[in-house]
């Protein structure tokens, strides 16, 4: 299995930095605020790789720094420090139209509201539709055919094409979004808490289509959720963060069924079951 | 119209003390010209200018109006039409206003003009090398419908991100077939920047593509200019397999009979007739014919 992603220190500071919050021997429970220049770290010396065609989850309460290090694999969030680089490339300080390029060719993100990752007032096939608009495809004919393509591959309905997203329900929505995450065929699908929200056999109908898609794709993918049952079923590996840091990584199995860290162990015995 | 205008238009050119040629002063005309000379290098480039209060309102024309008077010289012969009209309200006042702060004479013949202000229309006669078109432009970017941030359609311009058209042009294709764009059509100029040609009709903007005369656009509201040189493409944004469709009329002109130029609709005694939106072309069409 090759490496599609691989991602080394990754740091994001808020603030100047100084001695004592460079120092990397601050215990784990310390939190990501330092006391001295009152910088604040939204994830520090992040580091993992992902293969094609794997699965890697990221757990923690809020604030733990998940969806930093998703904004930042998805160049939304400029690093302070790390490389991130993708199918051997480095994409960490890839800006203007290399930033637009890769975000269009390579990376799809399904983000946890739709409002951020879709255009409401546009069709389902014209959000999915200009990702393809964005790397110069130029005939009509065939970016409809595969917005269309893509569009039936979620199970929404074809005649619902031309609908503006802002009818869609929930669940809906997040197929489009689903949609145009996939439709440029990426490397890397970053899923933000993708299911909260959602009805029960909505989430478990969209689950059962990441599914799918891992079986039908080679695509690296990136799951950030609170919800362990989730990582559990759609995950191989799984990061476990508290306060910016990793503080366990594993097997998804081995650190959820026997966690070391004493934050892990919290957060699994504070699952419901 | 001010009393001491009235006086100044009176008085005809250069014979007041304290007014230039042309009513701006040199200063102001030298800047103008500058940004315009960058509008021409850059092709399609919106290029922010110091806009004057001119003696017009803003949003009458007050950028064609800045770039004519920075662009005229006494040689000059000069034109002006508002919707293919020289009798307009739009273009009597201005053309009175430029003729007598520089004492160029005045034509309707867009062949013997060497200088046409425009509003909405390219003359229906060919233009030839060595004339000069200016434009009158309300919206200059054609990214405002996409961000009102300069900030932001600046970036897109700079990184030639035109994704937001297409969508537009793919959305309309999906709901309607065709594109909604009626007038100000997006174009792109020699294969870079997409601008505005001004709101004329779709029937005259495959009319910039490669034409023979310096284009000029003037934004006084916006305070920007851009231009097109002689002789550069001028593409419509449109899919390969969606060509784009100027206007195409059934009917044929009621005063000269003309088939193919552009038509306007005139209401006559509650009665609706079209006729040729150039005024001038058609009454020469109609003294020809006798």
């Amino acid at each position: 299995m090759s490496v599609a992603l691989r991602v080394e220190d990754l740091t994001v500071r808020y603030g100047p930095g100084c001695q004592a919050c460079a120092e990397p021997t601050a215990s784990d429970s310390a939190g990501a605020l330092c006391a001295d220049c009152g910088s604040v770290h939204g994830c520090r010396e992040v580091g993992f790789e992902v293969g094609a065609g794997e699965a890697l989850g990221i757990v923690g309460e809020s604030g733990s720094g998940k969806s930093t290090v998703l904004a930042a694999l998805n160049l939304d969030q400029p690093v302070s420090g790390g490389r991130i680089l993708l199918d051997g490339d480095e994409i960490t300080a890839a800006a203007g139209s290399d930033r637009r390029r890769l975000r269009a060719e390579s990376l799809g993100i399904v983000y946890q509201t739709s409002q951020q990752g879709l255009d409401l007032a546009i069709s389902a096939g014209g959000n999915a539709a200009s990702r393809l608009l964005a790397v110069g495809w130029r005939s009509y004919e065939r970016v409809r055919a595969e917005a269309l393509t893509h569009h039936e591959s979620v199970e929404l309905a074809g005649e619902r094409l031309d609908t503006p997203v802002r009818a869609f329900s929930g669940g809906m929505r997040q197929r489009v979004q689903l949609a145009k995450a996939l439709i440029s065929r990426p490397r890397l699908l970053l899923l933000d808490e993708r299911t909260s929200g959602l009805d029960v056999s909505v989430q478990a109908r969209i689950l059962d289509l990441v599914r799918r898609i891992r079986r039908e794709t080679d695509v690296a993918l990136v799951i950030v959720s609170h919800d362990l049952a989730v990582i559990r079923m759609l995950a191989e590996r799984v990061l476990v963060m508290q306060a910016g840091r990793v503080v366990e990584a594993g097997l998804t199995d081995q650190v959820l069924g026997d966690p070391q860290h004493p934050y892990s162990q919290l957060l699994v015995s504070a699952q419901l079951t | 119209m001010t009393s001491a205008l009235r006086e100044l238009l009176d008085a005809g050119p250069r014979t007041r003390s304290g007014y230039a040629f042309a009513y701006m002063d040199e200063s102001a005309k030298r800047e103008v010209r500058r940004a315009l000379l960058k509008g021409v290098c850059i092709p399609g480039h919106l290029v922010p200018f110091a806009s004057r209060e001119m003696p017009v309102a803003r949003g009458w024309g007050s950028g064609g109006l800045q770039v004519t008077l920075a662009t005229i010289v006494p040689d000059d012969v000069l034109k002006v039409i508002d919707q293919g009209d020289d009798q307009s309200m739009n273009a009597v006042g201005l053309r009175e206003l430029i003729a007598a702060t520089s004492g160029v004479p005045t034509t309707t013949d867009a062949r013997a003009a060497t200088l046409i202000q425009t509003r909405h229309r390219i003359p229906q006669d060919d233009l030839h090398e060595g004339q000069v078109l200016v434009f009158q432009i309300p919206v200059s970017d054609p990214l405002r419908r996409v961000s009102a941030r300069p900030s932001v359609t600046r970036r897109l311009h700079a990184e030639g991100d035109y994704t937001a058209l297409w969508l537009y042009l793919y959305e309309d294709t999906a709901q309607m077939g065709r594109s909604s764009f009626t007038h100000s059509y997006p174009v792109r100029v020699d294969d870079g920047y997409v601008m505005t040609p001004s709101p004329i009709p779709r029937y005259d903007v495959p009319r910039l593509h490669q034409a023979p005369q310096l284009s000029l656009f003037g934004a006084g509201r916006e305070a920007a200019v851009f231009a097109v040189p002689p002789y550069t493409d001028v593409v419509p944004l449109a899919f390969e397999d969606r060509a784009f469709e100027p206007e195409r009329f059934t009917e044929d002109c009621w005063r000269c009979g003309a088939d193919g130029s552009y038509l306007d609709t005139e209401f006559v005694n509650g009665l609706a007739r079209m006729v040729c939106s150039d005024t001038a072309w058609c009454a020469r069409r109609r003294a020809a014919a006798g």
